[in-house]
């Protein structure tokens, strides 16, 4: 390999664009007729002329780009994975986590915990559920794993608190049974495909 | 301040009541009092038209539309821990933003900021009291405001120097190169308005200039004004030339090791001066106040245009490099303003 | 005689082209599960009898479709596991199994342990193309264990083949569903196979064979650790963990002397207390099958203990001033090893009731036969013998492997089996048809073994004066005996056709009265049976049997007459061609035996190792000192099939334990486990390290756990025996019987939550009328207090008293032998 072809080496197609920049003038007179040149062509008062534009846009045209944060907060991506929420059986308010146990499983940091019991309806009840976030890392797999969309990522990404116990049992996670109405299906990380009939087989029923 | 007790200098006024000493005293307060709250209200005003040009709100949670954000800022300045560095020069390091803050409100004093009122007859003890438009009217206003301006740069020389760092250091000699450079440019460029008023009392600059728009200096001195106005912003040390505290290159210049409010005097000695300039550009280019009866809200509207210049040009420029810098000055405001010295005798004496 | 022989002739068969050794009259399936060959089977339970309901086996032998379970290997046999038409039935069957199958598979307590989910999979079963209508089928509890979601089940019926053929209780079995029957379209469209075998599961179910709602079993939930599905469960683990969350602890069961294998499985109690607690404990269930005690008493660990440093004084102080230490069988061997260095080092006496006996028995045992131990165990059993004598064991009781070897020679190698106690028992002759009970008095145990050395020795060997002796007992009476008798009658027969007379030959079946000799055996008599009618059905009994086996127990040992009783048991071992196994008491009895020697009495101030004493060293939390119990410690333990096996520590333990205080004592290595190479080679231990034991069993059954002990044997002249002595015979209607329930063996299974059997006084039900709610039994150095307890399995008039009590004192009561005469009076 030669030394040029060395300096070449991996360095792509080298189908570069060249800027035509001019010329840096070398000569005083040069200089002055930039400088000139510079001075008489309007290109700083153009450069006044857009940061003054921008000023009216948001003053006066509704164009300010701030959000007045803990006010205000932005729309945010159902695929975003925030501190978890607990959803609820929308007709009977119980809530749907069945206790299986897989999100426990799946964590790989390992943060989640449950306790579970037979109850007198011959159902498995979930006495306990918590979620260390102090070890969370938020990858999405218990709420992916979920076979009743019961653990999902609520949008609440603000977690900061006194207490790192403060988001993690069962109640602080479970929607308020009183808020049921304003409870929105999940459509982040496992959720059903939108096509989903579509792609499995009917089992035939006798009834 | 003390400074401005010995301006007992029989100034000439006409037609107006005797200037007392209790006049002037009030004015003086009435100047260190407004002019620190306005170089407060300043940043508040900076930070806000930022962020406007940004299309950002600016500070909004401090008082309504973060109007509270300048005693916010004044409060955490008067509590911050007053910290001198090790090996810091320590009598000049805490002396030099006080000559800063001091030589800014000095020069104020041959200025006029308002107009002139008398003190209504139902306040006790100063009841009856003129107040002057400018607190020491001297017949060498402009250069005594050029003169204590000048004398300003060693608040941060010797900030810089005594501080005992290298950006300090830095700090320090580009204030002395940056500052000496341009003087010589205001000077020059103000000349020639002097060749044309034939005096260098600010009075005589707005007498001058009476009736009409049409009477300006600036017409008639347009390259005069650029210069000056060009020079000002290299003296007020604003963008584009705000290379002394500049934080890609040299962390905080001469500002570097203080804090608190020994900074907060710099700050308020860096907003006086542009105030200043404001004004000395307003009185001698633009009018200053000598519309009849409203003379007083032009001032401000002119003196508020000039602010606001400031800010936009912060907002719209990048700044460019000491190189440049002294090239710029040297080699071409400086022969610029000569030739325009030149050329203003030669038609005068035409 | 030595260890029974293993010799099996091997085959030669092909499975997939490939070539594999098969022990002869093994099933295929046996035989490709110990090569390593996998063929799908769900209903098939290794050490049971073939089910035939779940058909996945089916396998293509020498050109034939045949079921693997079902089906012997041949010399030369070529095996096809899948086949186009098999993997069809297969895959249909798996669909079949999987039509209304609740789909909780998210709650199932099997949690991804299922058989039914595996072989789902493994057949890829994605597509359903059968379907019927559900029958509503109910969650029952069927004992205090049991838990049954008839939903989830399969009726595979390894539950009730399990419950039959090993556990011998027969407790449950399949009953009719009450559900739609099959479209009779899917007769033709189906599979053949999987349609027959639909056809079966939409008909049953499984429920408790008595007809009622709860099983009268052992509760020994062998039938939970067989349930492929998640339909059988222990009530207190139904939704309380996933058997993915719980570690694995291999460990021993250490009630009992039978060591089984089991798991401890832990995970930390709940969220906010991660201390680990035992959720279940399981088993290799193809391997090996536990009882109750095994199963569920397994939360006994000492939680209250702590580093208490006064404590740990005074018990040094004790120590110093101790001249005994008392103790039971339920002990390391490790344990054991450091007591007999404090008897060595300051002089201890070792105080043992429980062990002792055995200690003495199997001493003169050694004495008369010239072998360490005896030179069989209840696995060897089960695989080869065909005829099973039990002599001196409460077999529901004492020894649960033994009662399993028992029962599964009887259904699975076509046995016979003779049941010598005193205590009548219902449930042992339903083990097999071929089942005699013989109920004789305490004390007559050496007629019995008289007797078996009439019935089973080989005369020649048997010595002279012996021989002589026993014939003594034998008379000759002549008796009337009815017989009939065939003859052919000729007839003449008018043709009501033809109107001829015809001559026509009948058989015609006539009475005859016959004077017979008959030879009585006196001895039969002596233990109170009917002689005749004995042989007649012992002759039955003996047809086409080769291999017999003797369970000797722990009425021998602290019997009047032990030593002469452990003469005839090396009598019978060297006359008979009998496999003998003595089955120690209870625990680690056998490792206590070899390692310590134990003294006959108690003096002076006493230690009580979780026994009484005036310091109490114990595991139980109650004592002055705080120990690890057997599930907090790691340690060997020596069981019936004289094996030293490892056992872990499942449970946190925080005190001290024995080897801290040796440490002060005498100086002692770091751990408990670096006595395990130290344990004695003369009595046939090895230098192993812990952790070099083994603890596996391999994939066809062999047990791999830890080592066999030694067993040398030395050429003996046949032991002289003593007469029987009718002296030691017990007669009246008030004898008392030292015996545990089913499932508990010492205090810490009586402090497992899953353990409900009560201390008292067990009696059979007529009897327990006449009893009344409450007794006091008498004895001749004190008397106690207990409830009166019906045992339905029970029958006669001896009562059962429970021991596992060590604060009742019911050993100091009763002596050394387990048969007492008391007075039983009324409260």
């Amino acid at each position: 390999m030669g030394l040029e072809q060395f300096k070449n080496r991996n360095v792509g197609r080298q189908d570069y664009v060249m800027l035509d920049l001019g010329h840096t003038p070398e000569t005083g007179m040069g200089k002055f007729k930039q400088v000139v040149r510079r001075t008489v062509k309007p290109e700083l008062f153009v450069g006044l002329w857009v940061t003054f534009r921008e000023m009216i846009n948001a003053l006066f045209r509704g164009k300010m780009h701030t959000v007045k944060y803990p006010l205000e907060k932005l729309p945010i991506s159902p695929r975003y994975r925030a501190i978890h929420e607990m959803l609820r059986l929308l007709e009977s308010g119980h809530y749907r986590c069945i206790g299986c146990g897989l999100c426990e499983k799946i964590c790989i940091s390992n943060c989640i915990a449950m306790e579970t019991r037979y109850d007198e309806n011959q159902r498995k009840e979930v006495t306990e559920y918590t979620i260390n976030f102090g070890r969370c890392i938020f990858c999405g797999y218990c709420a992916e794993v979920c076979p009743e969309l019961a653990i999902v990522h609520g949008p609440r990404y603000e977690t900061a608190s006194e207490q790192r116990a403060s988001f993690s049992l069962f109640e602080d996670m479970l929607t308020p049974k009183d808020k049921l109405d304003m409870q929105k299906e999940f459509e982040g990380f496992g959720a059903v495909s939108p096509n989903a009939d579509e792609n499995i087989k009917k089992t035939p029923l006798a009834y | 301040m003390e400074t401005v007790t010995y301006t007992q200098v029989e100034t000439f006024v006409n037609n107006l009541p005797e200037v007392t000493a209790a006049g002037v005293w009030i004015k003086a307060i009435i100047i260190l009092a407004i002019i620190s709250a306005v170089a407060g209200f300043g940043t508040y005003l900076e930070r806000k038209v930022l962020a406007f040009m940004q299309r950002r709100l600016g500070p909004m949670h401090v008082g309504p539309y973060g109007l509270l954000q300048i005693i916010a800022d004044g409060i955490k300045l008067f509590t911050k821990e007053d910290i001198v560095p090790q090996n810091a020069n320590r009598l000049i390091f805490m002396l030099a933003p006080v000559i800063t803050a001091a030589t800014a409100f000095i020069a104020l004093a041959a200025v006029p900021v308002f107009p002139d009122f008398t003190v209504p007859e139902w306040i006790p003890v100063l009841g009856g009291t003129f107040v002057p438009s400018i607190a020491a009217d001297l017949n060498i206003g402009i250069l005594f405001v050029l003169g204590t301006m000048a004398a300003g740069l060693y608040g941060p020389l010797l900030a810089g120097m005594a501080q005992a760092n290298k950006w300090g250091i830095i700090g320090a000699a580009r204030t002395a190169i940056q500052f000496l450079s341009y003087e010589v440019v205001t000077g020059l460029s103000i000349l020639a308005p002097i060749m044309l008023v034939g005096s260098l009392s600010f009075v005589d600059f707005n007498n001058a200039q009476a009736g009409g728009i049409e009477n300006w200096i600036v017409w008639k001195q347009p390259v005069a004004f650029i210069l000056f106005l060009i020079a000002g912003f290299a003296e007020t040390n604003r963008t584009p030339f705000d290379l002394l505290e500049h934080e890609a290159e040299v962390v905080s210049g001469y500002a570097t090791e203080y804090s608190g409010m020994r900074w907060g005097m710099f700050f308020i000695g860096e907003y006086a001066n542009m105030i200043t300039i404001s004004i000395i550009a307003a009185i001698v280019f633009l009018g200053g106040y000598s519309e009849e009866g409203i003379g007083w809200l032009t001032i401000i509207l002119k003196v508020g245009f000039f602010f606001f210049l400031m800010l936009w040009v912060r907002a719209s420029w990048p700044h460019v490099r000491p190189d440049q810098l002294m090239w710029l000055c040297w080699k071409v405001l400086m022969p610029i303003a000569v030739i325009n010295v030149v050329i203003t005798g030669i038609v005068m004496m035409v | 005689m030595s260890e029974v022989k293993q010799a099996e002739n091997m085959v030669t068969i092909t499975i997939d082209g490939k070539p594999y050794q098969a022990k002869e009259g093994e099933y295929i399936l046996n035989a490709a599960r110990a090569n390593g060959v996998f063929i799908p089977a769900i209903c098939y339970l290794t050490r049971c009898s073939p089910t035939l309901a779940c058909r996945l086996c089916l396998v293509e032998a020498d050109g034939k479709q045949v079921y693997a379970c079902n089906a012997k290997v041949k010399e030369g046999m070529e095996i096809t596991v899948d086949t186009p038409n098999i993997l069809t039935e297969r895959r249909a069957i798996m669909e079949v199994y999987d039509v209304n199958h609740p789909l909780q598979c998210g709650v199932c307590d099997k949690s991804g342990e299922c058989e039914l989910q595996n072989y789902t999979l493994e057949l890829a079963v994605d597509e359903q193309h059968y379907s019927i209508a559900d029958t509503k089928r109910e969650v029952k509890n069927w004992s205090s264990v049991l838990h049954y979601d008839a939903a989830l089940c399969i009726v595979c019926e390894r539950c009730t083949t399990v419950c039959k053929d090993m556990i011998g209780d027969a407790a449950i079995t399949t009953v009719k569903r009450g559900g739609p029957a099959l479209d009779k379209a899917y007769k033709t469209s189906m599979p053949k196979d999987a349609y027959a075998m639909w056809n079966k599961l939409q008909k049953s179910i499984i429920a408790p064979s008595n007809g009622t709602d709860q099983t009268n079993c052992s509760d020994c939930g062998e039938c939970i650790a067989v349930c492929p599905v998640g339909a059988l469960s222990s009530r207190d683990f139904v939704y309380t963990s996933n058997a993915w969350e719980l570690k694995r602890i291999p460990a021993v069961a250490p009630h009992g002397s039978d060591g089984f294998q089991i798991y401890y499985e832990v995970k930390p109690t709940s969220i906010s207390d991660r201390t680990e607690k035992i959720y279940r404990v399981t088993n290799e269930w193809n391997y090996v099958s536990l009882d109750g005690s095994a199963r569920f008493a397994y939360d006994f660990q000492n939680t209250t203990a702590q580093k208490d440093e006064t404590a740990f004084a005074k018990a040094f102080e004790a120590f110093k001033k101790a001249k005994t230490v008392r103790f039971n069988a339920l002990i390391s061997n490790e344990e054991a090893l450091m007591l007999q260095t404090l008897k060595e080092r300051l002089g201890l006496k070792l105080y043992n009731p429980e062990v002792r006996p055995f200690q003495k028995f199997l001493g003169y045992y050694q004495e008369a036969s010239g072998n360490r131990f005896w030179n069989s165990d209840p696995d060897t059993v089960m695989k080869t013998a065909d005829f099973v004598v039990s002599v001196g064991v409460a077999l529901r009781h004492d020894s649960p492997s033994s009662k399993y070897a028992f029962n599964n020679v009887q259904k699975m190698n076509k046995g016979a089996g003779l049941y010598f106690h005193p205590v009548g028992d219902t449930l042992i002759p339903k083990f097999g048809k071929n089942v005699e009970c013989v109920v004789h008095k305490p004390g007559t145990e050496e007629a019995v073994m008289y007797a078996i050395l009439d019935l089973f020795a080989d005369k020649e060997k048997l010595p002279e004066e012996v021989r002589k002796y026993i014939e003594g007992f034998k008379r000759t009476e002549k008796r009337t005996v009815t017989e009939k008798v065939t003859k052919a009658v000729k007839e003449q027969v008018k043709d009501e056709e033809t109107g001829e007379m015809k001559e026509v030959t009948k058989n015609v079946v006539e009475t005859v009265e016959k004077e017979v000799e008959v030879e009585i055996n006196g001895l039969l008599e002596t233990l109170g049976v009917d002689a005749d009618a004995f042989m007649a059905s012992f002759e039955k009994m003996m047809k086409k049997k080769e291999s017999f086996a003797l369970f000797v127990g722990e009425d021998f040992y602290g019997h009047p007459r032990a030593e002469n009783l452990a003469k005839l048991v090396a009598l019978v071992e060297k006359c008979c061609d009998m496999q003998t196994v003595i089955i120690p008491p209870k625990s680690n009895a056998l490792g206590v035996a070899l390692i310590c020697d134990l003294d006959d009495e108690v003096e002076g101030y006493t230690i009580g190792y979780n026994e009484n004493g005036d310091f109490k060293l114990s595991a139980l939390g109650d004592g002055d000192l705080d120990m690890p119990a057997m599930n907090q410690q790691e340690g060997t333990l020596c069981n019936i099939g004289k094996r030293v096996l490892p056992t872990n520590a499942a449970v946190e333990y925080n005190g001290y334990e024995l080897n801290d205080l040796m440490k002060a004592l005498t100086g002692a290595p770091n751990l408990t486990i670096d006595w395990t190479e130290k344990l004695p080679i003369e009595k046939g231990f090895k230098s192993v390290r812990f952790d070099d034991l083994p603890n596996r069993f391999e994939n066809d059954g062999t047990d791999n756990r830890g080592y066999k002990l030694e067993n040398p044997s030395e050429e003996k002249p046949l032991p002289s025996v003593e007469p029987f002595d009718e002296a030691a015979v017990l007669e009246g209607e008030s004898i008392v019987y030292r015996c545990n329930p089913a499932r508990q063996f010492n205090d810490f299974t009586d402090k497992a939550h899953e353990i409900f059997e009560a201390f008292g006084l067990y009696a059979s039900p007529e009897k327990a009328e006449t009893l009344g709610e409450k007794v006091v039994v008498e004895f001749a150095n004190g008397s106690i207090e207990l409830d009166v307890i019906a045992d339905e399995k029970m029958t006669g008039d001896i009562m059962k008293i429970s021991d596992f009590k060590a604060a009742k004192g019911v050993y100091d009561l009763f002596g050394a032998y387990r048969y007492q005469t008391a007075t039983v009076r009324k409260v």
